[in-house]
């Protein structure tokens, strides 16, 4: 009996035990504990893509890196995880499992590209992981529910300022698409067809399509010339628009080039030279030389924690994300999870920074935080801007 | 269409010609040595940082780092084959094909440790403006590819056909027991053999990379290259130029009719096709039996 007494209660305690720690620390979120919150990014620090990559990143260490030396966000200090996925959507599922299972990272941040993004997304959602301001403005971040979270205007929207700037604007009728032939080059390239057909009756001159990682455009220019387009969009990034532009001139020809914000990063310019003179596209934030305090902070940020990079519109966007993500977080409170995040996300309503541009949670279908968008052209080897901020309509891809 | 045609192949000529530079790399280490070497891209990838770091950061006249890369290249051909190839000589093929890869590997990292696997622009002095010649449109930078690889390829030649090296080389090639015999120093032969392999593709480098850009992953170029020596029949010195350029011609003209995916996968389809017609390439020997 004494013996049978003893037994209980030594499986009493350990029923105890169990309970206690079912229950568990008192963060029961992955990636929270009480000094820390481990943020996971997917990026290419090796691949086509790996300017956006490195500099995404250095972007964003730069903010978590001031937060954390003046002791966090309500006592927290935020690490970032980032690992490379050189642009392959097979490499960045694995990546994705890797800082879901191993990692535990809270929640999943910056996230390069349109296609690689697309690969985890059924994952995030099935583990319930908030991806929060994919580096991707593709539309399907405004149709994907709960989980995702975008923060600027995306390109099919971008695309819509783009088809009427050169229709109402600049008169031109023939109007080519040279898009990258994955979910990123479709974004735009099926929002402008949509935009040329139900607002103005017209369609594209030309469809050319390229493959990622593509490096020989010459039997696209071929087609272009021969489509006769005034003007070519290009859904593309930072290596095509100037060899694209290169071999265009070489067979004598030189329309109008114009994409969306993607291209619009130093890199374009430096490798083509005079080749992409006149080249225009669309930022949905300030050029990184532009003034006001959060700019400012930018580029001391960058001179004090990144001291090797030129200040460029691809660690700008990684900043940028990374200070919203800050105001979520110190909006969320002490008492973090998933949903306190999200809640806090949705709480963000005319919220500016410090630049102008003011953030608005987007509703249910999670459009843009901003949807400001304005037209820039590259003169004298510089980004400049050539119109004003608009607020960017939403353009369907059907 | 007959202007846009005649540009296209002309373009695709170009690049053609550069692939068929590199494919002369496989061609030749696998003449001599029997090992297929799968850092043959890396050879034109780190020739193409070694001439940016020349003309950017040392600034050196064009002329010189064009002479430098080379024979830096070539060294760094000899090196290769010294300290990963040769301490492996007696192993099975396979194993040495497999130190490539590897070699290949470390050299392209080593490339990123450097330099950063950011895309760079490495000036030419061939420009790329239009030139119009009868129907014909192209860049003075094709045609200054175009011809600098007809000269390499005929200083080849003529290396093989009239010099007693090139022809120890050659020798060599034919039966290693039999040149050693006729008193021909077969490891210096080898060391010979990749160096010029791995000059030939500096020079590829010093073309290919202001055209496509500079970054760690250029080498896989060599990829295309090596399908395009196996369209001529892999071992065949002429098969590698004729591969290459067809490969290249090919490429531009697949793009235009059909679409970007097609383009990707018409270089496979063609060698697929090569291959089930004639085994040995378009210019390689069938296999002799026997008996």
């Amino acid at each position: 009996m004494k013996r049978l007494l003893g037994s209980a209660a030594v499986l009493g305690a350990l029923v105890g035990l169990l309970v206690l720690v079912g229950s568990g620390p008192v963060w029961a979120e992955d990636g929270v504990t009480d000094k820390e919150v481990v943020v996971g990014a997917g990026l290419d620090l090796t691949g086509a893509v790996a300017n956006w990559g490195v500099n995404i990143k250095a972007g964003m260490e730069a903010v978590f890196n001031r937060v954390n030396e003046a002791g966090g966000i309500h006592g927290r200090k935020i690490r970032l995880i980032a690992y490379d996925h050189v642009y392959q959507p097979p490499k960045a599922v694995t990546n994705a499992k890797r800082l879901v299972e191993r990692d535990k990272v809270f929640v999943m941040m910056g996230h390069l590209g349109t296609p690689t993004t697309k690969a985890i997304k059924d994952y995030v959602e099935e583990k319930r992981v908030p991806n929060i301001f994919p580096a991707t403005l593709a539309s399907i971040w405004t149709t994907s529910g709960k989980w995702h979270v975008g923060d600027l205007a995306t390109y099919a929207d971008q695309t819509g300022l783009i088809v009427d700037y050169l229709v109402k604007e600049r008169k031109i009728r023939k109007i080519a698409s040279f898009y990258q032939d994955d979910e990123y080059g479709l974004d735009g390239h099926l929002a402008g067809k949509s935009r040329l057909k139900h607002q103005y009756d017209l369609a594209y001159v030309a469809e050319v399509d390229y493959k990622r990682a593509d490096i020989d455009f010459s039997s696209q220019a071929a087609k272009l010339k021969e489509s006769g387009a005034d003007a070519v969009i290009v859904q593309a990034v930072y290596r095509e628009p100037p060899r694209l532009a290169e071999q265009c001139a070489a067979i004598g020809y030189k329309p109008l080039f114009i994409g969306p914000s993607p291209i619009v990063v130093a890199k374009t310019i430096e490798l083509g030279g005079k080749h992409v003179e006149g080249l225009m596209g669309v930022e949905v934030y300030p050029l990184p030389t532009d003034s006001g305090a959060f700019l400012d902070q930018y580029r001391a940020d960058m001179a004090k924690y990144a001291p090797s990079l030129p200040i460029d519109t691809t660690n700008l966007y990684g900043y940028q994300k990374a200070a919203l993500f800050v105001e979520a977080m110190q909006r969320a409170g002490r008492n973090l999870t998933r949903d306190s995040l999200l809640k806090a996300i949705e709480s963000i309503k005319d919220w500016d920074p410090g630049w102008g541009l003011k953030y608005t949670y987007g509703g249910d279908n999670r459009r843009g935080m901003s949807n400001a968008g304005r037209l820039v052209i590259v003169k004298d080897g510089k980004w400049t801007k050539a119109g004003d901020w608009t607020e960017l309509k939403e353009v369907g891809r059907r | 269409m007959v202007e846009i045609l005649s540009s296209q192949v002309v373009s695709g000529l170009a690049t053609g010609c550069v692939y068929a530079l590199i494919a002369l790399g496989f061609v030749l280490i696998f003449k001599a040595t029997d090992v297929v070497n799968f850092a043959q891209g890396e050879f034109v990838m780190v020739s193409g940082f070694i001439s940016y770091t020349l003309l950017i950061r040392f600034g050196m006249p064009y002329w010189l780092v064009l002479v430098s890369t080379i024979v830096l290249s070539g060294f760094m051909g000899v090196l290769l084959e010294r300290v990963v190839v040769r301490p492996i000589m007696n192993a099975p093929i396979f194993s040495i094909v497999i130190a490539t890869i590897g070699a290949s590997i470390v050299l392209r990292s080593s490339a990123g440790i450097l330099y950063g696997y950011d895309v760079l622009p490495l000036p030419t002095i061939f420009s790329k403006d239009p030139i119009r010649l009868g129907v014909v449109n192209f860049t003075a930078m094709d045609a200054g590819v175009i011809g600098s690889s007809l000269v390499i390829m005929v200083a080849l030649y003529l290396f093989f056909k009239l010099t007693k090296t090139g022809m120890a080389m050659r020798a060599t090639a034919q039966s290693q027991t039999a040149a050693r015999l006729m008193g021909v120093s077969v490891p210096r032969i080898f060391s010979l053999t990749w160096a010029i392999s791995a000059g030939i593709g500096g020079v590829a480098g010093v073309l290919i990379a202001p055209i496509i850009y500079l970054d760690p992953n250029l080498g896989f170029i060599g990829v295309k290259a090596f399908a395009g020596a196996i369209l001529g029949g892999f071992g065949s010195i002429p098969g590698a130029i004729v591969g290459g350029m067809l490969l290249g011609i090919l490429e531009n003209l697949s793009g235009y009719f059909f679409n970007a995916g097609i383009k990707q996968v018409s270089t496979y389809i063609l060698l697929i096709l090569v291959l089930v017609v004639r085994p040995s390439g378009l210019f390689g020997a069938a296999p002799v039996r026997r008996v």
